[in-house]
């Protein structure tokens, strides 16, 4: 049995050295067996208590350079677990409270307050992480020699298992993060994949919410885009709805911001609002660096602040859907798109119908007629009606404008021609009268040039109508071009005032009656020029002998190949009368 | 084409749910339509048996938190049981343990509703 007493035999202290021994030895294989931080910590204070007969123990650790934290007690209220002083200068040597100079060492104060006498430093490679510190009962002014050397021992072999412990925790810490942030990718990495192969809002919005609800552990969120200019509500799981000025106000909100720092114009006013719906992160969504939408996150069910990590996280899935709500809306806007077109050919192909699909014969004249269309719906007509054995009625126009509304204009005034043609009028009066009709079912913003003409086989004369439309040609025997311009008034700009000037031309054998539109002698060229008539009439003489397919050819090649490298952008519409 | 399953059935007025394979993105939403009904029938005391779930993202533990408020508030409970290591670590991950009654067995499970 062991005694401290100085009367010990030679054979008490041998057999108290072998007792220390085989007690170290035990202590350490007990604390190096462990990796719980606590009970080896634990165990080292109620180990030295037992030796010096303390009746409280005490250990500090090192939390950053001169700052230790309270971690284990014996004895000693728990209450004071994890106070943090601050602790500067420790000697590397055992510590007497009572001996040392209280102003070299303030924080001695704490252990003082707490009855502790006796200090230990816990040194690796004499770097001090940590203090022990202890109560013995008898009040001691110095520990024996033999008694120091065998705390200081135990207090070296607790010091390198607490370090081994710290390490592994910190391992584990350091996995468990590194675990969180694998999660975090893999998040990422699903729903790339997954908004990627969503094209409608809805489903997407869905995974955004399923991710918000599983990875970040809100139930509270909302997501607005920008609409126009106004920021609308596309998703919201809030308390209470946003004003349109709030939102309005946090879409100027350039990177991922916590409530809290909202603490200047123009956001402040909206703090409470947000915090009130339940709002604690607002995240812009940016689509090349433009903010589109914004997401707004609320408090973590499992409670915990949002970092600097959270944040970075919620920005990149906002964005991701962001992205993915940009592409379905534009997926959507190409598919309407593409309806539009559809739609677009069948009023082409409805349009292309109105115009004759033969050309009626008559003596003594060669007739051809082309309409090649631009790629948009246009308003150009042309006409070849048979009134008789001998007599042919051709008539071109060209309705202001482009698409749908010029097409569907087109239509009226092929009906009212085909309906008043049989009536018998004359070429003024069946002018007036489409005139007059056009004008009362359009605004005057809409209007038709047209040109009509009845030619005679009998006289090889013809009779016109020119109401504004580019002047028809033409060709005479001597070579000379003659431009049917005698008319009046384009039609649809106003009621029938004047009546139409009638006109007359001969068209005998050998020669050509050119009409054309504008989009013949007005073509483009990729350098911004126009076909121009001189250049049309250099064609048409150059074909003076040639039959009316072939002249009608020529012309549009000549346009075709002066706006070679250009889309065509107007219809190319043409009739050539020939007599032969 | 999901390579996931569920089937509900009672135990007197518990509901527990049995979910096998993978519960993500793509099949969270056969989970939340299952949920969603059990609550339209107002059933609110649920368990989820994960003895043979695989795998879980996060957008499959969205599901669960999507209803758990709502199933609260009507005094029942979402609660889980069997949890294979792999998946319980996921629910590990995201603080799930702290929101949710986790259980070995889905016998505790249904004890703990007092049945």
């Amino acid at each position: 049995m062991a005694r401290l007493s100085p009367s010990s035999s030679q054979g008490d202290r041998q057999q108290t050295d072998r007792f220390d021994l085989s007690a170290l030895f035990e202590f350490s294989n007990i604390v190096n067996a462990s990796l719980d931080l606590n009970f080896i910590l634990g165990h080292f204070l109620l180990t030295i208590m037992g030796k010096i007969l303390s009746t409280r123990g005490i250990i500090l650790l090192k939390k950053e350079e001169e700052k230790f934290a309270v971690k284990t007690t014996k004895g000693i209220h728990t209450e004071l677990l994890n106070t943090e002083i601050v602790c500067k200068k420790i000697p590397q040597r055992i510590v007497y409270v009572q001996r040392e100079d209280a102003r070299k060492y303030p924080w001695l104060k704490l252990f003082r307050e707490q009855g502790i006498s006796v200090l230990i430093p816990l040194l690796v490679r004499e770097r001090i992480f940590g203090i022990a510190g202890f109560s013995p009962l008898q009040k001691i002014k110095k520990l024996g020699q033999k008694e120091e050397t065998y705390i200081k021992s135990l207090a070296n072999i607790a010091a390198t298992a607490i370090e081994k412990s710290l390490i592994i925790e910190e391992v584990k810490q350091v996995n468990r993060r590194l675990d969180g942030k694998v999660q975090e990718l893999n998040t990422l990495f699903e729903m790339s994949k997954e908004f990627n192969a969503a094209l409608d809002a809805e489903r997407l919005l869905k995974l955004l919410s399923f991710s918000l609800l599983g990875q970040v552990g809100t139930s509270r969120y909302f997501v607005c885009l920008k609409k126009e200019r106004a920021m609308q509500v596309v998703l919201s799981r809030l308390q209470k709805e946003l004003s349109p000025l709030c939102l309005e106000a946090i879409s100027t909100i350039q990177q991922p911001t916590l409530i809290e720092s909202l603490t200047k114009k123009p956001y402040k006013v909206f703090c409470s609002m947000l915090k009130d719906a339940g709002v604690q992160v607002l995240v812009p969504l940016k689509i090349q660096n433009e903010v589109k939408g914004i997401l707004g996150v609320g408090e973590r069910m499992r409670g915990g602040e949002y970092t600097q990590t959270d944040l970075e996280f919620l920005s990149s899935l906002g964005n991701l859907a962001m992205i993915s709500l940009e592409n379905a809306r534009l997926f959507r806007d190409a598919i309407e798109k593409q309806k539009m077109e559809d739609e677009l050919l069948i009023a082409r192909e409805i349009q292309k119908g109105l115009l004759p699909s033969v050309l009626p014969a008559i003596p003594h004249y060669d007739i051809a007629a082309t309409n090649i269309s631009s790629k948009q719906v246009g308003g150009d007509y042309y006409d070849v009606i048979r009134l008789s054995e001998t007599k042919v009625l051709v008539a071109i126009g060209d309705v202001s404008g482009k698409g749908t509304p010029a097409s569907l204009l087109m239509a009226n005034l092929q009906a009212a021609i085909h309906a008043l043609v049989p009536l018998g009028l004359t070429l003024p009066e069946l002018s007036a009268r489409v005139n007059d009709l056009i004008f009362e079912n359009t605004t005057s913003d809409k209007f038709i040039t047209f040109f009509l003409a009845i030619i005679d086989s009998e006289t090889k004369s013809l009779m016109y109508v020119n109401a504004g439309h580019n002047p028809p040609y033409i060709l005479h025997k001597d070579g000379t071009l003659e431009r049917l311009d005698k008319g009046g008034i384009i039609f649809g700009v106003m009621k029938t005032m004047m009546p139409y000037e009638q006109g007359t031309a001969q068209l005998n054998e050998g020669e050509a009656l050119i009409l054309f539109t504008d989009g013949v002698s007005e073509a483009m060229s990729k350098e911004g020029e126009e076909l121009g008539e001189p250049k049309l009439e250099e064609v048409i003489k150059a074909n003076a002998t040639e039959p009316a397919e072939k002249i009608l050819n020529e012309i549009v090649a000549a346009v075709q190949q002066h706006s070679t490298g250009t889309t065509q952008y107007d219809d190319i519409t043409m009739v050539v009368v020939r007599g032969i | 084409m999901s390579d996931f399953k569920l089937n509900v059935r009672n135990i007197n007025d518990i509901h527990v749910v049995d979910i096998k394979g993978y519960l993500d993105a793509h099949t969270a939403p056969d989970l939340e339509s299952a949920f969603s009904k059990l609550l339209d029938d107002k059933k609110f005391k649920i368990v989820v048996n994960c003895k043979n779930l695989n795998y879980i993202s996060s957008a499959g533990l969205g599901v669960f938190m999507m209803f758990i408020e709502e199933v609260r508030k009507n005094s029942g409970d979402i609660k889980l049981s069997n949890l294979t290591p792999k998946v319980y670590n996921v629910f590990d991950l995201l603080g799930f343990p702290l929101l949710y009654d986790i259980t070995q067995e889905e016998t505790d499970a249904v004890k703990k509703f007092g049945a």
